[in-house]
């Protein structure tokens, strides 16, 4: 089944959507989804022009198709365990919340805690990603504990803050304090980012760029070879946080 | 002139000494009145239990720790979420909900007036504009003296009258309800990386012991002649053997006051534990409470455990860390210059484990070994033992056996072993669950003269009206409705108005905040003290002129004045 919901024109289109029933799940139920448009819940029919086409029999055979003004959409795909969402252009904050399966394509960028706490699936942007991207929110000590996060383009500050499990891989620059944290899980970064990796405990990040600022409580452990983009890096490796009795594995490109 | 009529309900009132009769109750613009009108709004109670308005008097709801276990705990804000209905605002957290969420909860059970169990002066405004977004609630503060250099001082140099003025000038600039002490010395030797064992440690640096600290605030407490006498948690909280500490400090008071107790010694089940380490905790709660029966100067109330998540805060920073060092998990720690500290951590009381099912059993027997109930209230230490909610559960346990017996076969085996609580049979009654709910507490903080905890003409219009047909309804077996109608109150009224009706809030409301004044001969003004003074321009990161709270902090502020006898 495939479900394309278009945006509608809206009077205020800063106002924001909280749309964390858009799941496969729900549509396979036909229950009468409502999202919140501010303070003010709203039928699906009343933000989108909806189209369904096909059937489905379960949840993993239903695709969502969002289009249109997108990027006031927050929360789409909270708690999603099956199926695909497609968006095709940007999409707000919080998408792909403790997804534990299925997978979500966004053309655009995302905003800010993309993927937060996911436990499984594929997260998968072409554009860029905002700060806190695969990480855990205030006040939880573990951030994605599973699952796939790819950023085509490059993604904020705090990306993959307390990693505990799965892989991020940005393939564009990150920001101040990635890996920040990090408890396991592989953290790949395809360009540069400042102070990497402060208060890691466990898991393995990959800078192929350059890391400025680097914390002094990492220890130089030698170096390795890497793949990354069909080519084979020579990578400095470090063990750390050293401040925090840290186990975790920094591998930074020599440049 | 708004006039109420409160028809045939079945009134427990024990400070006006009236143990369960059907009467009405006239209400004439909050305050209760001996008639009304004929065209006064009537309602009928249909001889259901009519209590005076709940009163905690020990609750953590309002304040910057509080504020931290809900910034540090998200997965605690989905918890008990409610959207939003009529007057009520969205709310949402189960162990620390928002302040709405607090409010509204508390009133549905009947509980009109609260008392924050610890309130850091420097962080006072904080507090009250929590206390302002706690509309269906009288709160009180009990702020925090423990670790407070200029006190610590005044016991160095046994300076009682210098303690009162500290106390004087700090409650009235906070504008804070009583004294609290929190392991007295303790967070101050935990700026240092310490603590103290017992009351006879010396604090570092001041050289001065718990024991003095307890001494000089008691008898300071007295001079200012304050509604509330000194409220402390006890050093050595939590630690198994502490209730030789325990016994220590009940030791310690004197009978200075014959209106109220000269102590009142808080969530004392977290300090009565025998043995010498977590393998060996046993239940000391039979000498802590032949202590307590053999000192009518004394209250305490039970610091009950239930099982399930909640999160623990307090200003006992070093306990705090033990309690990380045994979970590992999250943990706060905050540091309160000159004053005081906190810490936080979220926790799981859980049956399988030996240590909580001891833990729930002396709460239980603190309240049913105490034989005054006056002396005993009912509290969790919201939310250290256990969410307020839990309230309707523990009173089905004291007024029934058969539910006890029940929740102990659920425990671990050996929990039987090390607490004599399978040998009680006391079951308490209708009247002892109001004196310990309401009455007791209304009158051990002293609030009895602002028409709190009672329903004699001249008094505020607090009533609770429970779906609870004392007549009909054995309590011993019939626990699950007790527990299911002091969970949702029929009619919770506050000030005259109706604010929650069966499980729902049905008005804005609109609460005082209490505080004290005590009035000083000019001697003892220490905002003209070079001495005092110098504190702020030396180590406070504030100046003195910027530390009061100002009056707009408490729209609807409620003085009580006294004269001290320096």
């Amino acid at each position: 089944m495939r479900v394309i919901l278009r945006t509608k024109p809206r009077k205020k289109p800063f106002i924001p959507i909280e749309a964390e029933a858009i799941i496969p799940q729900n549509f396979l139920r036909k229950n009468d989804i409502t999202v919140y448009e501010g303070n003010k819940e709203r039928k699906l029919d009343e933000i989108f022009y909806i189209t369904t086409e096909g059937p489905a029999v379960s949840p993993d055979q239903v695709e969502i198709v969002l289009s249109g003004e997108t990027g006031r959409i927050k929360r789409v795909g909270e708690y999603m365990n099956a199926g695909r969402i497609v968006i095709e252009g940007d999409i707000g904050m919080h998408c792909g919340n403790f997804m534990s399966a299925g997978e979500i394509i966004i053309k655009g960028n995302a905003d800010a805690w993309l993927g937060r706490e996911m436990r499984g699936g594929i997260i998968r942007c072409e554009g860029n990603a905002s700060h806190y991207c695969a990480a855990g929110y205030r006040g939880e000590k573990r951030g994605m504990r599973g699952g796939i996060v790819q950023v085509m383009g490059n993604a904020g500050d705090f990306t993959a803050e307390y990693l505990s499990g799965g892989e991020v891989t940005i393939h564009g620059d990150c920001g101040d304090l990635p890996g920040v944290e990090m408890r396991g899980g592989t953290l790949i970064i395809g360009g540069n980012c400042r102070r990497p990796c402060g208060n890691m405990t466990g898991g393995i990040c990959m800078i192929f760029g350059k890391a400025d600022a680097m914390l002094p409580t990492f220890r130089n452990t030698g170096s390795e070879e890497k793949e990354y983009g069909g080519h084979h890096h020579r990578m400095t490796m470090y063990r750390g946080d050293i401040a925090n009795r840290g186990k975790g594995t920094l591998l930074v490109k020599i440049n | 002139m708004s006039e109420l009529l409160v028809r045939n309900a079945y009134v427990i009132d024990p400070l006006s000494g009236i143990k369960g009769d059907v009467m009405d109750i006239a209400i004439r613009d909050g305050k209760i009145v001996e008639e009304v009108g004929r065209n006064a709004e009537v309602i009928d109670a249909d001889h259901c239990l009519t209590l005076p308005g709940g009163v905690d008097s020990h609750s953590h709801v309002c304040g910057t720790k509080v504020n931290f276990g809900r910034y540090m705990s998200p997965e605690d804000m989905r918890a008990g979420r409610t959207a939003r209905k009529g007057v009520m605002h969205v709310t949402s957290g189960y162990s620390v909900p928002t302040t709405f969420g607090n409010s509204y909860r508390y009133s549905i059970m009947g509980y009109t007036t609260i008392l924050e169990g610890a309130m850091a002066p420097l962080e006072a405004r904080h507090t009250h504009e929590e206390f302002t977004a706690t509309p269906h609630q009288d709160m009180l503060a009990n702020t925090l003296f423990d670790g407070n250099w200029s006190i610590m001082e005044a016991v160095r140099e046994k300076d009682v009258k210098r303690a009162a003025a500290v106390v004087a000038w700090t409650l009235s600039a906070v504008k804070g309800f009583a004294i609290k002490l929190t392991n007295p010395g303790g967070t101050e030797a935990w700026g240092w990386g310490e603590d103290v064992h017992s009351i006879l440690d010396q604090v570092p640096h001041f050289g001065v012991t718990p024991a003095e600290i307890i001494e000089t605030m008691i008898r300071a407490n007295e001079l200012l002649n304050l509604p509330h006498s000194v409220h402390i948690h006890c050093n050595a909280l939590g630690v198994p053997g502490n209730y030789r500490t325990t016994l220590d400090t009940l030791d310690l008071v004197p009978d200075l006051n014959d209106k109220r107790q000269t102590l009142y010694l808080t969530h004392l089940q977290f300090h009565s534990y025998g043995g010498s380490t977590w393998k060996d905790i046993s239940s000391k709660s039979e000498d802590i409470a032949r202590a307590v029966n053999n000192k009518p100067q004394v209250a305490i109330d039970m610091g009950q455990i239930m099982f399930g998540r909640t999160t623990t805060m307090t200003a006992d920073g070093p306990m705090e860390f033990k309690l990380y060092m045994l979970h590992h998990n999250k943990w706060s720690n905050h540091d309160v210059e000159l004053e005081t500290g906190s810490g936080i951590i979220p926790v799981y009381y859980s049956r399988k484990s030996l240590v909580n099912c001891v833990m729930w059993a002396i709460g239980l027997e603190l309240a049913l070994l105490t034989k005054d109930p006056w002396q005993c209230m009912l509290s969790t230490d919201n939310p250290n033992g256990a969410p307020f909610v839990k309230y309707p559960e523990i009173i089905a346990l004291l007024m029934s056996r058969r539910f006890r017996e029940n929740e102990l076969a659920l425990l671990d085996p050996r929990t039987a072993h090390y607490v004599p609580l399978p040998a009680i049979d006391r079951e308490l009654d209708w009247y002892d669950i109001a004196v310990m709910t309401r009455a007791g507490q209304a009158k051990a903080l002293g609030i009895t003269g602002v028409g709190k905890g009672h329903l004699a003409p001249g008094a505020e219009a607090d009533i609770a009206i429970y779906p609870l047909k004392p007549d009909s309804l054995d309590p011993s077996t019939e626990y699950q409705q007790v527990m299911a109608g002091f969970g949702k109150t029929r009619y919770t009224i506050k000030r005259g108005r109706v604010v929650a009706r069966d499980g729902e809030v049905v008005v804005e409301g609109a609460n005082s905040t209490i505080w004290t004044k005590a009035i000083t001969p000019p001697e003892f003004d220490l905002s003209v003290d070079p001495e005092f003074v110098k504190k702020f321009e030396q180590y406070y990161t504030v100046r003195m002129s910027n530390y009061p709270v100002q009056d707009v902090y408490l729209p609807r502020g409620v003085c009580i004045a006294t004269e001290a006898s320096l």
